[in-house]
């Protein structure tokens, strides 16, 4: 052993009288630059919790946790990052990344504990720190975006041309276009809660990326039997909530949905799924054959019940056909969705009426259980003098009249008032334009609250509907001409009442006009007609304004008796009646298959 | 005209005159000797400015741009070169100017560019001794998985998914899809 080994402990110890060279809390540090990467900041209002920052972190530095104080809402998942600093990098690609631009990096890069169990993962925004309110740091750079905001446009029929015929007006997306508008999904699936249906719309987006148009249509089939319905007419709630929407055009998910089962034949269906269907021995019965039917027969079928569905008319459909013109909806596309159920095994009974060619008893009697899923098909009255004047038109009929006999005029003259603010109302517009008619719409209050979709107010005026709102109908007047009819109408001011809420419509009276039309088309909303129901069910099936009221499986307040569709959601859109069709399927299973289940009457 | 007389004697091609006093253009890889020395030598260029490599996996090459600087016409010149991806060698330019052993000891570190008989080159200037991944710079080089893969998470990290969190918090009755079969288990997480 040399010398210096015995002393050089000895020599440690000289050094324990001098003062420490670490240095303890506060720091002396300079400020970070103004564009220093130091610890996060979160603007918790503005983050929704999509999760991209986690997604993209490649170090599996960030956790996306739930906080107090933050609820889980349809556009909200109600978590936030939290941070493990003991793995971030600083390279910032959560901020570059951040669909809300709630994420961002102060110039505050020190941190003291003298807690050495302290774990030094923070949630920003919820874990107070000095740095919260700290300005500089960095931020995304303007125009270094790693997010596509724009829209890949789709291709549609110029409105000068549209008007001319019953054609597809939207052409649907190339596969180029396509798949870039694939490539702006983030992959947050904040829209699946959204979706009534619940569609897992990440994977199919993902399927589009991948080029895998079968698995795409099996994910789609998955949650909905209607996509090439829903690729065209969905009323696309999950764009609503689409975390790129927060700050550009959110991703296209409804024409996204088209071009997956676009690629896919017609008589292939049966291939690219693939499925086989078993048979229990239960047999359901189903009245109506729109979407709400055809969903719960397939989903039905996918547990081995055979089923039935009776439809009135000579063709499924339902609203979807009878209801949307040709030009939104080709008829072959819901041919196709329909042949394909047939194929499932689901057997149709066409022109059999419920109430008229076969009683809801018999139905009853029949079966181990009945869904039934028949609309809102009696419209509304405008509840003003004149109105029973024959040419006051049901709009309804007018579409119906546009599916049965397109190359007929339904009636309806050169001149038309339509009177109404929702789909329907746009859609009377857009046919009557196609018959080649002077068309003016009327609405009692703003464009802004018509409950039409925004797109179908847009293409209505590039159609040159002439639109007229806060006008009120006053009353309906006999005109010179027998084939003609007058409208008097009334301007409105919007008037906030004074508890708040909504403003109203008050018309002024001293502003009214009166104007001579060919025929006035009434497109205010319909409702449920449950005439069918007799005797003992008409007693005890429970209403509730004009709708059903059913359990969270659909199930009425007769146990063997499911329903859905429009008479069951306050949505009233074909989405929604999918979705319903999809919870009677389980709700029917757990009534006749599962005797210890306590959620159903049995 | 300088660039026309070069061009007598080396195969110049992409020339762009990016502006009044930069322009780039690329030589081949066995002639950038040559170009250097004659450019430091016989036309004032003599400071080297850097070396640059940079990662262009869709053509398979490195792109290494040598940047040379006149002082007396404030005039720099850019001059890239191609290197094979696969077979990622460059001749050693250390006894040309004496900084350029260090650009190239950080060529190879973090592009993994061999540089024969360059000095040092060996050694890391910033990656952690023990570093045994491939060189970071490289665009193929995948951080996730070479993170997870290296160190380890610490225990009580639990991560939500903000699609499977939303589910139980706002319609857990919902039939369940069948889309996590059709994706055999996968789906995000």
């Amino acid at each position: 052993m040399k010398l210096k080994d015995v002393i050089s402990p000895f020599y440690v110890w000289k050094r324990a009288f001098e003062k420490p060279y670490t240095n303890t809390n506060p720091l002396e540090t300079r400020d970070g630059s103004a564009n220093y990467r130091g610890f996060h900041a979160n603007d918790i209002e503005m983050c929704i919790g999509c999760g991209t920052c986690e997604a993209v972190c490649q170090n599996a530095a960030i956790d996306m946790v739930p906080v107090e104080g933050v609820d889980t809402t349809m556009s909200d998942s109600g978590l936030r990052p939290k941070i493990d600093y003991g793995r971030c990098c600083w390279c910032a690609l959560c901020v570059d990344v951040c669909t809300t631009a709630s994420l961002r990096l102060t110039n505050e890069y020190t941190w003291f504990s003298s807690d050495k169990d302290e774990d030094f993962r923070f949630i920003p925004g919820i874990d107070k720190k000095s740095w919260d309110d700290n300005e500089l740091g960095y931020r995304r750079h303007e125009g270094l975006e790693l997010l596509d905001y724009k829209r890949q446009a789709m291709d549609h029929i110029p409105f000068e041309d549209s008007t001319k015929s019953f054609i597809e007006m939207f052409h649907g997306y190339s596969a180029k276009q396509a798949k870039l508008e694939a490539e702006r999904c983030v992959d947050c699936g904040l829209c699946i809660a959204k979706c009534p249906a619940h569609m897992d719309i990440p994977e199919y987006i993902k399927a589009i990326r991948d080029g895998d148009f079968e698995l795409g249509a099996k994910i789609l089939y998955a949650t909905n039997p209607m996509p090439a319905t829903c690729g065209r007419i969905c009323t696309h709630l999950c764009e609503t909530v689409c975390s790129i929407g927060v700050q550009g055009d959110p991703v296209a998910i409804r024409w996204l949905k088209r071009y997956i089962i676009d690629q896919i034949e017609p008589g292939d269906l049966k291939d690219a799924l693939g499925e086989i269907f078993p048979d229990n021995g239960k047999k359901v019965a189903i009245i109506g054959a729109g979407p709400g039917g055809l969903s719960a027969a397939y989903y039905l079928r996918q547990l081995g019940y055979s089923t039935t569905i009776y439809e009135g008319r000579e063709a499924a459909g339902g609203m979807i056909r009878y209801g949307v013109p040709e030009y939104r909806m080709p008829y072959d596309q819901i041919d196709k969705e329909t042949n394909y159920l047939k194929e499932c095994g689901v057997e149709f009974k066409f022109n059999t009426y419920v109430g008229r060619d076969i009683q809801l008893e018999n139905l009853m009697d029949d079966y181990d259980a009945v869904y039934f899923s028949v609309g809102l098909t009696i419209p509304y009255g405008l509840g003003i003098e004149g109105e029973e004047h024959p040419r006051v038109l049901s709009g309804l009929q007018v579409l119906d009249d546009a599916t049965e006999r397109v190359e007929e005029n339904p009636n309806i003259g050169k001149s038309v008032a339509v009177i109404g603010g929702g789909n329907v109302a746009m859609d009377c517009c857009r046919v009557s334009k196609r018959y080649d008619a002077d068309v003016h719409l009327y609405y009692r209050r703003r464009i802004s609250e018509m409950p039409a979709d925004s797109d179908e107010i847009h293409e209505s005026q590039g159609e040159g509907v002439v639109f007229h709102t806060q006008a009120i109908p006053v009353r309906v007047e006999p005109a010179d001409n027998p084939n003609q009819v007058k409208l008097v109408w009334g301007e409105a001011e919007m008037v906030t009442p004074k508890d708040g809420g909504r403003p109203r419509p008050v018309l002024q009276e001293d502003k009214i006009h009166t104007d001579t039309f060919d025929c006035i088309i009434k497109a205010i909303g319909q409702e449920g007609n449950y005439e069918f129901f007799t005797g003992e069910y008409k007693e005890k099936l429970e209403t509730k304004w004009g709708k059903i009221i059913h359990n969270e499986y659909m199930q009425t307040s007769i146990p063997k008796l499911f329903v859905g569709g429009d008479i069951a959601n306050p949505q009233a859109d074909a989405i929604s009646a999918i979705a319903d069709g999809h919870l009677a399927a389980k709700g029917i299973d757990l009534f006749l298959l599962h005797p210890d289940d306590k959620q159903m009457k049995k | 005209m300088m660039l026309e007389k070069l061009k007598q004697t080396f195969t110049v091609t992409e020339v762009k005159e990016q502006k009044k006093n930069l322009t780039f253009f690329t030589v081949p890889k066995e002639q950038m000797e040559m170009m250097l020395i004659t450019l430091r030598d016989h036309h004032d260029y003599k400071h080297l400015s850097f070396i640059v490599g940079i990662d262009m996996i869709e053509d398979g090459v490195f792109k290494l741009t040598y940047m040379l600087y006149n002082y007396e016409t404030n005039h720099s010149f850019g001059i890239h070169c191609n290197i094979d991806r696969e077979k990622a060698e460059m001749d050693s330019f250390h006894h040309l100017w004496e900084q350029v052993g260090t650009y190239q000891r950080e060529l190879r570190e973090m592009l993994g560019i061999n540089f024969e008989g360059s000095p040092r080159l060996e050694e890391n200037l910033s990656l952690d001794e023990g570093w045994d991944g491939p060189p970071p710079m490289r665009r193929d080089f995948d951080t996730k998985e070479y993170s997870n893969n290296t160190y380890f998470q610490r225990e009580g990290r639990v991560n939500y998914d903000p699609r499977e969190y939303m589910r139980e918090q706002l319609y857990p009755t919902f039939p369940k899809t069948e889309s996590d079969k059709l994706l055999n288990g996968g789906g995000k997480k």
